[in-house]
């Protein structure tokens, strides 16, 4: 029982024993892996007494992604290197005990899914992999400018940056054309208008202000951006965020809930918009691709009410509608990052360059069909962009503006404590539960206060 | 505690008859050592202790030194003193917090002991089925909480809630209910979810503590023209305080270090307000990395539940004494 | 008179027992139609007018399929059971033997020690989980159910000592007193006389360990790593909620199916349960 629980792989066993481990892991990589189609039970190939390689990744909102991933592209590449690879997948909000619980034990994965700028706060417990990201950046241009900030410490990088899911406004076409919107807002004003008509007919916004770590920031960081507000000055020690830009967007948000939006969306979790959408409750919602990809792979159960398939009648709008000070968002920009404790870190890092070689990060990014992008800005002039259905078009372009918190400051530790304190989530979440706004915003300034200068 | 109460447990009388008759043997080195009360006392204890001090006693010490250090992920802290502590007291968040677990911890109590109360009362009585229905009663408290405050989440849900469904069908609402949307409702939904869990519990032990009671002194005091609310008032309940201060004792124990219920349900719930200290240290410890702080936030709890057991088991000794 | 009583009895005694009854058994009922309920049913609005949602025409076991064929499920209730029993027997184990030595035995810090034990109760799990993860590590006992095997009696045994403790108190003392006038040892007689004896107290303490080291939740999140070793609370949320979709079937099926072993085992126990909690009060 002891000899095959070690992450290191070092294993003391004979030849049997590592046989029928590794034939259990592959079953249990095949079977996990085994959606819809792809059955169970093949059997990796068995490899010399070499070393392991333990990948964790999120449980992928694109099920097929994940697919592609544990039942092709892990087996080839542990043929190519001559090691065993294991992809774990879990749910997103899992990741970051298990970070904690890893570096705090100093044993556990090797590579971690990082999301955000994560980088920054783990980054004494990080591996130097400045290497694979010039190496990839020489091979398919440069890496957007939302990483550099975020993943960037001290000029070196110490996460590899690997894809960006972006977000945008799905909303039913023919909804909006009933109340007069041939397209989607494209200020907040006008988006005002049309969802208070909207919500008059029971078919109103749906967005969260819960404590997720998808939705909600996405959408509450570019509404403080857009109407000008910011956390901190370009130095990031100074506070600002008690302006007149943010106590603006606050006003706005507390008559936007209030006339268009589902007023459930405070319990919310990234979950819920989906399916709230999917039943006829919403209009439109913030979210990835996700909402569409699902309403057409089940087209048979997602109806709208007109018994036709909903999928046919959905839209994404790429930004959220600009605020008098322009239009910002924030992706969900992930990457992967490999752990000092871990004692593959070469395995780890010709792992990274093999995953993101042209031909395996191509299949990896046909699969999500729009819904991730890549990290580098070649990928833009992909064919993929040009087959896939319209709506999904226009996350081509998602990343290239895109902002990460802590703005104007650098990305800093204390940017994420803001972020995961959900200071400017809640800062909303309390004005349309009642408070004032400018109180709000005092709150918000003498928490991020604390934060930020400590 | 100690006091055997009118009509004893468990059948352990009555067996004396039937003992084995245990062989004199000619006792070895070892068995004359675990003679000696203390020497056997040590032994017994010994498995125990070397457990609890390695998982408890230990890490226990540990926790403390993180809550007085500066250790975030991955970053080995120095000594700060108390300022973790300071620098909870002082932020806004902790203080809902606090508030929170405050708030949560004694409406709960309350309504378990009142409803177990009553429970207890009618299962007091014999009819038909009792056992069935006794045995199902526990239900919520034997299923694990993380599965079964799911169940309630979905009935919970914004969009398809059942209840929602309900009172939209029989007319008593139009617009849907925020269970869980605003703030104050979701704090009620987790206290009833918490109620409905550990009810089970003090339903039981009163029971039992309600049927040690001899129907003599009920007898009694019906036949000095004592009604049934008089009965309960001034026979029942004076004869059931201890086992009910010791209920409490234990409930308010889980109920103000609860995690599962509030991690499950809402994560701490629309803008803080359904985090509680346990839930509250976990995000710091984990989202945020700042174990330092974590720990601190965590340290909050042990004092004052120390002084709720302190208390209880003076008012117990008090009981006793009397 | 009679009709007087009758009335009384139902809204006095009837009434109220049948809304507990309902009130305690509705949420289990749910759990168990949303499991057989088919995709197309489950999400329908509040307020859609074909949503019926105390039953189902067409019971469905595609969410039990689905839960058994995307996560390995049926290992972690083996997982669940396996660190359930032996964590029962450690705690047990450990909880006799305490609690005999502090229900029986005359010794200088008897008292101390007692309430030590009792304190260690309160200590919260939120602090403790960062220093064990140290010393898991230590041990070298990351990911494997030994972890939670090691710590699981941290909360099980001050429970099963305070038990067993107020069961002992109850056993006569002269029992042993007549064993060893008849010359057997200390230690003999309370092997030989008094656990026999306290057989049903251990067996109540024991059902009690077993339903709460089922019911732990942070220490196997944060101590176990890979998916084939979780147990079914830390599988059941981190597995069956992908990305942002809650598979809300699957999830009542996996909590459904969850629940029932240590729904079953119970039963088969319940009175020692019942017996174990009120002999404990008592003691």
């Amino acid at each position: 029982m002891t000899t095959e629980k070690r992450e290191d792989g070092a294993s003391k066993s004979g030849q049997v024993d590592r046989r029928t481990f590794i034939k259990t892991t592959g079953v249990a990589a095949g079977v996990a892996g085994g959606i819809e189609g792809i059955l169970a039970a093949r059997r990796a190939p068995a490899f010399a007494q070499g070393t392991k390689l333990h990948w964790v990744r999120w449980n992928d909102f694109i099920p097929e992604a994940d697919v592609e991933l544990k039942t092709r592209q892990v087996p080839e590449a542990s043929k190519a290197l001559g090691a065993e690879v294991t992809l774990e997948t879990i749910n997103a909000n899992d990741i970051q005990p298990r970070i904690t619980a890893a570096i705090q034990s100093g044993s556990g994965a090797d590579i971690f899914h990082l999301f955000y700028n994560w980088p920054q706060l783990y980054q004494n417990s990080l591996v130097d992999v400045s290497d694979i990201a010039n190496a990839v950046v020489k091979d398919q241009g440069g890496f957007y400018d939302v990483y550099k900030p975020s993943f960037q410490v001290g000029g070196k990088w110490m996460g590899m940056p690997h894809s960006i899911v972006g977000n945008a406004v799905a909303y039913r076409r023919s909804w909006l054309k009933d109340v007069g919107a041939t397209e989607y807002p494209k200020t907040w004003d006008e988006a005002l208008k049309v969802f208070t008509l909207l919500k008059k007919k029971g078919r109103p916004y749906g967005q969260t202000l819960g404590h997720t770590f998808g939705d909600a920031p996405t959408f509450a960081y570019p509404l403080l951006w857009n109407f000008g507000g910011a956390e901190t000055d370009a130095s990031g020690k100074k506070v600002v965020i008690n302006s007149k830009g943010t106590v603006e967007s606050v006003k706005f948000m507390q008559a936007f809930w209030k006339e268009a939006c589902d007023e459930g969306g405070l319990a919310w979790d990234d979950t819920n918009n989906n399916r709230a959408f999917h039943a006829g409750e919403l209009s439109a919602t913030l979210n990835g691709a996700s909402i569409y990809i699902v309403a057409k792979r089940q087209k048979e159960k997602i109806k709208d009410e007109k018994g036709e398939p909903m999928y046919l009648d959905i839209d994404h709008a790429g930004l959220l509608p600009a605020g008098p000070a322009g239009q910002f968002p924030l992706y969900f920009s992930t990457g992967h990052g490999i752990m000092k404790y871990s004692k593959n870190q070469k395995l780890a890092k010709d792992f990274l360059a093999w995953l993101h070689k042209k031909e395996n990060f191509e299949k990896w990014f046909q699969v999500n069909e729009g819904y991730s992008v890549a990290a580098t800005t070649s990928w833009e002039n992909h064919p993929m962009w040009s087959k896939i259905d319209k709506p999904l078009q226009v996350f081509r372009t998602a990343a290239r503006k895109t902002r990460i918190f802590g703005h104007a400051g650098p990305s800093s530790g204390k940017a994420t404590e803001a972020f995961s304190k959900y200071i400017v989530v809640d800062m909303y979440a309390k004005a349309v539960q009642g408070m004032k706004a400018e109180d709000a915003v005092k709150w918000a300034e003498g928490e991020l206060k604390k934060v930020y200068e400590g | 505690m100690k006091k055997p109460i009118a009509g004893g447990s468990g059948g352990a009388a009555g067996i004396a008859a039937a003992l084995p008759h245990v062989r004199a043997l000619p006792p070895g080195r070892l068995t004359r050592w675990l003679e000696n009360e203390r020497l056997l006392a040590g032994f017994l204890l010994a498995p125990t202790v070397v457990i609890l001090t390695v998982f408890i006693a230990y890490p226990f010490l540990m926790g403390i030194w993180l809550s007085l250090s500066s250790t975030s992920v991955g970053n080995p802290g120095k000594f700060v003193g108390l300022s973790n502590f300071v620098k909870a007291w002082n932020d806004s968040i902790f203080q809902v917090v606090f508030r929170n677990t405050f708030f949560y911890t004694f409406w709960a109590t309350i309504f378990k002991l009142a409803l177990g109360m009553w429970l207890a009362l009618l299962l007091n009585r014999h009819f038909r089925g009792k056992r069935i229905v006794r045995a199902s009663m526990l239900l919520p408290f034997i299923i694990p909480t993380v599965l079964s405050t799911f169940a309630w989440r979905w009935m919970f849900d914004p969009t398809f809630s059942v209840v929602n469904w309900v009172l939209y069908q029989t007319g008593f609402i139009v617009t849907k209910l925020p269970f869980l949307s605003d703030g104050a409702w979701a704090m009620w939904c987790a206290i009833l979810i918490n109620t409905w869990r550990g009810m089970p519990f003090f339903a039981i032990t009163l029971l039992a503590g309600l049927q040690t009671i001899s129907p003599d002194l009920h007898e009694a005091a019906s036949l000095d023209g004592a009604n049934a609310w008089h009965r309960l008032w001034r026979v029942t309940w004076p004869l059931l305080k201890p086992v009910t201060v010791v209920v409490v004792v234990f409930s308010i124990i889980q109920t103000f270090a609860d995690f599962q219920l509030i991690y499950v349900l809402t994560g701490g719930g629309p803008a803080n307000s359904t985090h509680l200290l346990s839930t509250y240290a976990y995000q710091l410890g984990v989202n945020s990395g700042l174990l330092g702080e974590g720990a601190a936030i965590s340290l909050f709890m042990f004092p004052v539940l120390f002084a709720v057991v302190w208390i209880q088991l003076r008012y117990i000794r008090r009981l006793e004494g009397a | 008179m009679v009709i007087e009583r009758r009335w009384k009895k139902w809204v006095f005694f009837y009434i109220p027992l049948t809304l507990f009854v309902i009130g305690t058994l509705f949420p289990f009922y749910w759990m168990a139609v949303t499991a057989f309920r088919p995709d197309e049913e489950l999400y329908r609005s509040w307020r859609a007018t074909n949503n019926t949602p105390f039953w189902t025409l067409k019971p469905t076991l595609a969410h039990f399929q689905d839960l058994l064929a995307r996560t390995t499920f049926p290992r972690w209730l083996w997982n669940t059971f396996f660190i359930a029993v032996v964590s029962t027997g450690i705690s047990l184990f450990c909880g006799l033997l305490a609690g005999y030595a502090l229900a029986r035995l005359n010794f200088p810090m008897a008292g101390t020690i007692g309430t030590s034990i009792f304190v260690t109760y309160l200590v919260p799990p939120t602090l403790l989980f960062i220093p064990l993860a140290d010393i898991i590590r230590n041990f070298q006992l990351g990911n494997t159910p030994w972890a939670l095997i090691l710590t699981y009696p941290t909360f099980l045994i001050p429970f099963c000592t305070w038990l067993l403790m107020g069961y002992f108190k109850t056993i006569p003392k002269e029992l042993e007193e007549c064993a060893r006038i008849d010359g057997a040892t200390r230690f003999g007689a309370m092997i030989r006389i008094i656990f026999p004896i306290a057989v049903p107290g251990i067996l109540s303490a024991g059902i009690f360990a077993f339903t709460l080291s089922w019911n732990e939740f942070i220490y196997a999140l944060i101590f176990l790593s890979s998916p084939e070793k979780k147990t079914v609370p830390v599988g059941v949320v981190s597995e069956l909620i992908r990305g942002d979709i809650y598979f809300w079937g699957q999830l009542m099926a996996g909590a459904l199916l969850g629940s029932i072993p240590v729904a079953v085992v119970y039963s088969f126990f319940v009175e020692y349960y019942v017996t174990g909690l009120t002999g404990s009060v008592k003691g």
